[in-house]
């Protein structure tokens, strides 16, 4: 039953052209993450692998802990920069020339924009070039010093005085110094993989769909109903064929994806802490650029659940493929307009929608906060704890709504 | 082996589609007769548990089919009016997984697949899909299907619609041999698919039974109200309007007409031997039909 399940989806010459169409997006996607430039000596722009191998090689140079020495060398080597002939030449390619010099140091240079930062809230590309020496002790201080400032001024009321705690408690607890490595491989697995996990979504939904109501739409309900395990064991055929489908289709993705980008842009600092990135520096959960993309992927295997669990519910209940398609659809567009609404709780319901399990990238260095009794979890735990019961539980509801209908 | 129903009732919103059908079935072909919207569709999916009656009850061998569940569809065989099936799935395929969902292990499953396919006379075209196949074909593909798992109650709704006289002739011999060991109850406008081989005809019209007996028995009830006479030319227009009328052939000098009357229609008239097709007529008060055109 679930082989004749699995082959009635995948007989549909829709669900092919959706496979074809996943494989395309998903070389695209690669393409467009695996896309990185390199300035050389002669400030001639370098593509492809010999790009990449001269980034990562640049940025090796640099790779080590980020202790106040290595604040005063990256310090000392952008004044350097910034105060050279070249740099401060009209001519374009000096100024290339300039540039090419600064690759090694560009991630921990925007780090300074960060943490050297007048305000929590601002980034200044330029505010690196202003910086000495001897600001170089205060760097990791600035970011939890930041932080309180926001706090107490700005944020003052966002948050609950156990939040603001919570928040501080997380900032100081990040372990520093920081390692560096190069981390180009990882940055842009994470960036990309929202995209690579909706899209995902979207197909999936798509293929699962007609599990639920191909007997309605092919009248042949009434044969299927009627015989032995009409109402139980072909029923739950239905609900493994869809969880296989998914499961299995989903993981082939991520393998590929994540293969791909790490094969070509190299795997190192994945013990990176991801407040080392620009992205990531405000992020309140302490974990490693590894670990973000484990969340990022397991949580998007969880909402890819959910949606296309939800997808088969709808597609039971209406006996329409076409609802059943819309909802993963609604789930992740929906949101965006929804934000519009002026209601003060509504970021609260937003950070809780299945869209976040999708781009968890997205959602991680969101300060997103609940209370329970005292206690502060951020969103993203509270998610994984939510749809894992939520998805738990659809599995059986499919069942029994598709097999009790009339 | 038994299948009773008694005061069986459907309601939809508007319609009494079943109206208080009492019958018991056992071993042997009956044949449900009717018009369209009489209600057999709808009485041939209770009996499938796929709706249930708004009154009244179905048992087998006293047992509420409802309430049996699985252990009733086991026994089931069910060829929808409606026969929907996989387009993708190969003739052959397509039995396979039938066969799965109706319990069949998979040797068994093939094995019987390949019988039937031969029975049907489908063996051919087992490789081919189904979306392929001509509109009799995935009838007999249904009706395949339907006795998969060698079903106690065979239920065929118009299992002979779209199928060619030598089809027909060979699903009634079909039906015949399955009848000696299981109730077979199959549903049909056409007169002549039932004539011969049902053991018991039932005609249904507005959800009720309103004749059942053999075919002797039906016939024999319209003794003597069967009339051949020959009409002048510019009369049968007028014989037309006054009678139920089962036959005109024009001949020379006039028309030839075959009517339904308690008393003889003009002098002359001839009585005639009724045929089920007369009783079908006499009742549903319309233009009986011929083999190639349903009422
Ligand atoms: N799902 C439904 N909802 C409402 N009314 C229905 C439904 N199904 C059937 N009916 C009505 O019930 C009556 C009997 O329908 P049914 O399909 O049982 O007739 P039938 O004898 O099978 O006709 P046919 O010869 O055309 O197949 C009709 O008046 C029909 O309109
Ligand atoms: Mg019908």
């Amino acid at each position: 039953m679930f082989r004749f399940e699995i082959k009635k989806v995948f007989s549909r010459t829709g669900s092919r052209i959706a496979l074809g169409m996943l494989v395309l997006i998903l070389a695209v996607i690669c393409w467009f993450a695996a896309d990185v430039s390199y300035v050389n000596e002669k400030g001639d722009t370098e593509q492809g692998l010999s790009a990449v191998r001269s980034l990562r090689e640049a940025q090796k140079e640099w790779a080590g802990v980020v202790d106040e020495e290595k604040v005063r060398q990256v310090i000392r080597e952008n004044t350097r920069i910034r105060n050279s002939p070249e740099y401060r030449s009209e001519d374009v390619r000096q100024q290339e020339i300039a540039y090419s010099w600064g690759q090694g140091i560009m991630d921990l240079r925007r780090l300074l924009n960060c943490f050297y930062e007048e305000n929590f809230r601002s980034y200044d590309y330029y505010l690196a070039d202003g910086l000495s020496e001897e600001d170089a002790p205060e760097f990791y201080g600035n970011r939890v010093r930041l932080l309180r400032e926001w706090l107490s001024g700005e944020a003052k009321d966002q948050f609950s005085d156990a939040e603001k705690e919570y928040l501080i408690r997380e900032y100081e607890e990040l372990k520093t110094p920081f390692y560096y490595d190069y981390m180009k491989g990882w940055e842009q697995l994470l960036e990309y993989s929202p995209t690579v996990i909706m899209i995902t979504v979207l197909i999936l939904g798509y293929l699962v769909a007609g599990i639920f109501s191909g007997e309605y739409q092919l009248k042949a309900d009434a044969v299927f109903f009627s015989s032995l395990y009409g109402r139980n064991r072909a029923t739950a055929a239905k609900v493994q064929a869809g969880f296989a489908i998914v499961t299995g289709i989903y993981w082939v993705q991520i393998a590929l994806y994540t293969a791909f980008v790490l094969l070509y842009l190299g795997a190192d600092g994945a013990n990176c802490p991801v407040q080392i990135t620009l992205w990531g520096w405000k992020c309140f959960y302490n974990i490693s650029l590894w670990q973000a993309y484990g969340l990022a992927v397991l949580g998007g295997y969880l909402g890819c659940l959910f949606l296309t669990f939800a997808a088969m519910l709808t597609a039971a209940k209406s006996r329409s493929a076409v609802l059943a398609v819309i909802v993963p659809f609604a789930a992740i567009f929906l949101p965006s307009f929804l934000s519009d609404i002026p209601w003060q709780n509504l970021g609260k319901v937003l950070a809780l929608l299945p869209d976040r399990l999708l781009q968890v990238f997205n959602a991680l260095p969101l300060f997103e906060l609940y209370n329970f009794g005292g206690r502060v979890a951020g969103a993203i735990p509270i998610l994984f704890v939510v749809y894992v019961v939520l998805t738990a539980l659809l599995p059986r509801v499919i069942y029994e709504v598709y097999r009790r209908t009339k | 082996m038994e299948l009773r129903l008694s005061e069986v009732t459907k309601n939809y919103e508007k319609v009494t589609a079943v109206d208080g059908i009492s019958c018991t079935l056992t071993r042997g072909v009956y044949g449900l007769l009717g018009v369209n919207g009489a209600g057999k569709t709808t009485l041939m999916r209770m009996l499938c548990t796929l709706q249930k009656p708004s009154s009244g009850k179905i048992t087998w061998e006293g047992q509420d089919i409802f309430e049996m569940g699985g252990a009733y569809r086991k026994l089931l065989g069910y060829l929808p009016q409606e026969f929907g099936f996989y387009p993708e799935f190969t003739v052959y395929d397509y039995l396979l997984y039938i066969g799965s969902i109706k319990g069949l292990r998979p040797a068994a499953a093939r094995q019987r697949a390949q019988t039937l396919m031969k029975q049907v006379g489908l063996f051919q075209e087992r490789n081919k899909k189904m979306r392929k196949l001509s509109g009799g074909m995935k009838r007999r593909a249904g009706i395949a299907q339907a006795l998969l798992n060698d079903p106690a109650v065979l239920i065929l709704d118009e299992p002979t619609a779209g199928l060619d006289p030598n089809e027909r002739i060979r699903f009634r011999n079909l039906i015949s041999e399955l009848s000696e060991k299981r109730i077979v109850l199959l549903s049909t406008h056409i007169v002549s698919d039932v004539e011969y081989i049902a053991g018991r005809i039932f005609l249904m019209k507005g959800g009720r039974i309103v004749l059942s007996g053999t075919a002797e028995e039906l016939t024999d009830c319209m003794a003597g109200k069967v009339w051949d006479c020959l009409v002048p030319g510019e009369k049968t227009g007028m014989y037309l309007k006054k009678y139920k009328v089962s036959n005109v052939k024009s001949v020379h000098g006039g028309s030839q007409l075959r009517i339904l009357s308690e008393e003889p229609p003009a002098a002359g008239a001839v009585p005639e031997k009724p045929s089920l097709e007369d009783v079908f007529l006499y009742y549903f008060g319309e233009k009986a039909g011929d083999e190639d055109v349903p009422v």
